[in-house]
């Protein structure tokens, strides 16, 4: 197959194209966007572009004028490379890069040559605060990489409430899934630049998120997830063109979502209990999911039972002062010396501390208290060099700035404590009230599958100290990270993962916290360190 | 055929606490006061132990109150405008076992009398009267933190109950009455949850819960009494069902409540009956110290305990 080299202006962007390959999937290639709301089938116009220089095939159409072919203008997506271009891309046609809104891709073109051995696919994990991206090859079922970042939405509210409710806004939802294809696209611009994959070459991507996610990644009206009886307007989203949903990959590629329970019980879900495989088990496990939106599962092979309790993003690095997520350089070891409070730590990857991811904060906490910085309702109780005022109650200095050669302190202040309490509590009490509500007792659970965005390190021991956790045999508790990112790359990779997720969706019941009497009272005995009734953590004593 | 009825039996006690201390106990008191200790809910007498009744402090302040309703203030003549005078009346004429005083005067909207005038304002109550005492600082939490461990000091071995600790602030407070040997009151705001949080803090700070009081915060007849109510109902079964850190007494602030209500200033037969009833309905829920204000309302709750607890004793 003949190969041409194509640059466009004014970027001077060069890249290698096939013959008889589109324009417009040249420029893709280069990763330049062009306004393509048809989709590539050559009725919107938004495409035009200038020829400057080389042999170029079109097909006839009635958007060009004859004024405009004068010009060497012509569709991207109709007009077919033959030589070497020199192409111009007019600002009129250019997709503004961070305000994606537009959808793109051709429709029945013809690839030309084999490209049978490029086939990837994307999986992702949309949460509330953090979005998780990963590349797949097809064919090799191979990782080729992962990359996570903050969702943009968190600038329109840091829960799914807030978000609903700005949605019902003029232009909210388009503002908040512009937000969030806009994270999906960067992601996937980053992993595909990484990776040296042709954008063309990605055919595929699952997402799995919570319901309110899926959607505003769908641009569906979420507002009846926040009214009784929240009945979302889509808990299985069919297959679509991802351009559709303004997530660039190759044109004719397809998106598809993991199916959700309910309004509050999502593809994320059932994506974890499909990686954790608690749907198989003979005996009862728990699957806790600690985000955001913190979903609980309970149950086995027979039976399975879900709650969300609404956490907050604290323990995803979000809303606490030094908080920021388990990537490069977030502290996630933390030791106190008892006598003169001096700090231990260690970072991801060793690099010099940038701030504290969640793990993080379980380590910090559980030493605040066992060194007695802090009381058991998480008030600084001590004085010291490193303990002092703020704005936000006592705070604690985990790294002064000297140190670490940075502008500001890492601390940690009252504010943030109460914070990572009352998300503590959150997720503990839905567990509580799960267990409570099938007339089982913690002692009942033979396995706790722990996942959430902890990176790769999470302790057990110092989680329960801290009242996260019940206080159970460590050796049940199994640490599984993303386990939604897991599942959605089983589905991208397998139908009858697929196949097994609809059914599970189906399968789930669903129990409604805010709607049980009990749960608050749950919830405000839980907001204590580790919990108010310290019969039900024995073996923890500071 | 009689019915009987079902006898319920508890395994936790509510603990006890004394409050004053004699001349053998390192004191100058004439008497002391001991509550709690109870084995059952409130009045039920065939189920447990209810050793000790239910008690009435008198409420006093170090300065003539301000905004106390002309119904009660009469109550007490000219002897309401010297504090020493006022308490002296209630201990000599209306017989009072025991004596809150509020510190009223070193609020900074209130005179703000500074620690050294507090304290020396609780030595000369201690010397004019031998019952014994509850000091009570004015609510604000800057300046309690520093006229509580004066009063503290001053009355150091007298056994005082001192307050209110609350989950923000108890720290000063629990370490001044540790050191003075002296019991304290925490207080929590209609939460069960709190008030044990509040327990367990301070005794993580080594005063024993032999040493706490819950004030449970309270609202008058028909300003949420029944919220009060259902709340110390839920905290003692808890503490007979054995939860430790629930099992203290209640003080119940009755006469600071029932007088802010629009009701108890129609009349003062209106005022005093309001007092009277609410005191008497937080009874029935297991309040052991009863703070209150008028003396004849004192008089009829203090009657209607003595039946109740006729021949029980």
């Amino acid at each position: 197959m003949q190969k041409f080299k194509v640059t466009f202006l004014p970027d001077h962007l060069t890249i290698t194209a096939e013959k008889d390959s589109s324009i417009l999937t040249a420029a893709i290639s280069a990763g330049i966007y062009l306004n393509s709301n048809c989709a590539g089938d050559g009725t919107c116009g938004g495409c035009k572009v200038i020829v400057n220089q080389g042999q170029v095939k079109s097909q006839p159409n009635g958007i060009i004028t004859a004024q405009e072919k004068k010009n060497n203008l012509y569709l991207a997506c109709l007009t077919a490379i033959q030589s070497d271009l020199e192409i111009l891309i007019p600002d009129s046609s250019r997709m503004d890069k961070d305000i994606q809104t537009d959808n793109l891709g051709g429709d029945a073109t013809i690839e030309p040559g084999d490209t049978l051995g490029k086939n990837f696919g994307l999986c992702f994990d949309i949460g509330t605060t953090t979005i998780s991206g990963q590349l797949v090859n097809l064919n090799s079922k191979k990782i080729l990489g992962t990359k996570t970042a903050y969702n943009r939405q968190a600038a329109f509210g840091s829960d799914v409430i807030t978000r609903i409710v700005y949605a019902a806004k003029t232009g909210g939802l388009e503002k908040l899934h512009n937000a969030l294809s806009g994270t999906m696209n960067q992601i996937i611009r980053e992993l595909v630049s990484e990776h040296k994959v042709d954008l063309n070459a990605v055919n595929c991507i699952v997402c799995s998120g919570n319901t309110t996610m899926m959607h505003l990644l769908l641009s569906l009206d979420p507002a009846h997830i926040r009214r009784q009886p929240y009945v979302p307007p889509a808990n299985f989203p069919s297959v679509l063109r991802a351009a559709e949903a303004g997530i660039q990959i190759s044109p004719q590629g397809l998106l598809s979502c993991v199916p959700g329970v309910s309004g509050y019980l999502g593809g994320d879900a059932i994506a974890g209990v499909l990686s954790s495989g608690i749907y198989q088990k003979e005996e009862t496990c728990i699957l806790i999911d600690i985000g955001t939106n913190g979903e609980i599962v309970l149950g086995n092979r027979d039976f399975l039972v879900a709650c969300a309790g609404s956490a907050g993003p604290a323990f995803e690095g979000s809303g606490v002062t030094s908080g920021m997520r388990a990537s490069s350089g977030a502290i996630q070891k933390v030791s106190i010396n008892k006598n003169d409070f001096s700090v231990k730590y260690s970072t991801i990857q060793d690099k010099i501390p940038r701030g504290i991811c969640g793990s993080g904060y379980i380590d910090l906490l559980s030493e605040m208290l066992t060194s007695g910085i802090i009381d058991k309702s998480g008030k600084i109780k001590v004085t010291g060099k490193r303990i002092r005022s703020s704005d936000n109650g006592r705070e604690f200095v985990v790294c002064f700035k000297e140190e670490i050669r940075a502008q500001a302190d890492i601390v940690i202040n009252e504010a943030d404590i109460e914070n990572l309490k009352r998300s503590k509590g959150a997720i503990y009490s839905a567990c509580a009230i799960l267990v409570k509500h099938l007339a089982l007792e913690f002692s009942a659970i033979s396995k706790i599958f722990i996942a959430g965005g902890f990176g790769t390190y999470l302790d057990i021991e110092k989680a329960i100290r801290i009242g996260l956790l019940p206080d159970l045999e460590r050796s049940k508790f199994i640490f599984i990270g993303n386990s939604s990112l897991a599942g959605s790359r089983e589905i991208l990779l397998s139908s009858q993962a697929q196949a097994m997720a609809e059914a599970l969706a189906l399968k789930i019941t669903y129990f409604e916290l805010s709607m049980d009497s009990d749960y608050m009272e749950e919830y405000s005995q839980a907001l204590f360190f580790p919990h108010t009734d310290l019969t039900k953590f024995p073996t923890v004593k500071f | 055929m009689e019915t009987q009825l079902v006898l319920e039996k508890w395994p936790g006690v509510v603990s006890t606490v004394v409050i004053g201390a004699k001349k053998e106990a390192g004191g100058s008191r004439g008497n002391t006061v001991t509550i709690g200790g109870q084995n059952s809910l409130p009045l039920l007498f065939k189920e447990g132990a209810i050793p000790h009744k239910p008690i009435i402090a008198f409420e006093i302040w170090d300065i003539a109150p301000q905004d106390w309703p002309d119904e009660l203030i009469s109550a007490y003549g000219k002897a309401i405008n010297d504090p020493l005078a006022w308490a002296e009346k209630c201990v000599n004429e209306f017989k009072a076992e025991l004596l809150c005083v509020k510190m009223q005067g070193t609020h900074p909207d209130f005179g703000n009398k500074s620690p050294e005038k507090a304290a020396k304002f609780i030595s000369l109550l201690l010397s004019k009267v031998r019952v014994p005492l509850i000091i009570i600082g004015s609510g604000d939490d800057a300046k309690d933190n520093l006229i509580l461990p004066a009063c503290s000091e001053a009355a150091r071995g007298e056994r005082c109950l001192i307050g209110c600790a609350v989950q923000d602030n108890y720290k000063t407070l629990v370490a001044s009455v540790l050191a003075d040997g002296h019991s304290i009151i925490a207080e929590s705001p209609i939460d069960i949850n709190i008030a044990k949080q509040l327990n367990i803090l301070i005794s993580d700070m080594g005063l024993s819960l032999e040493r706490i009081v819950i004030n449970p915060t309270i609202g008058a007849l028909g300003y949420g009494l029944e919220y009060a109510y259902s709340i110390m109902e839920r905290a003692r079964l808890a503490a007979l069902s054995g939860d430790k850190t629930l099992a203290s007494p209640f003080i119940c602030f009755i006469g600071q409540e029932a007088w802010k209500s629009k009701e108890a200033r129609v009349s003062v037969e209106q005022g005093i009956i309001w007092e009277a009833l609410t005191a008497t309905s937080l009874i029935q829920s297991g309040t052991d110290l009863l703070i209150m204000r008028h003396p004849q309302a004192a008089q009829k709750v203090n009657n209607y305990i003595e039946n109740l607890f006729k021949d029980k004793e």
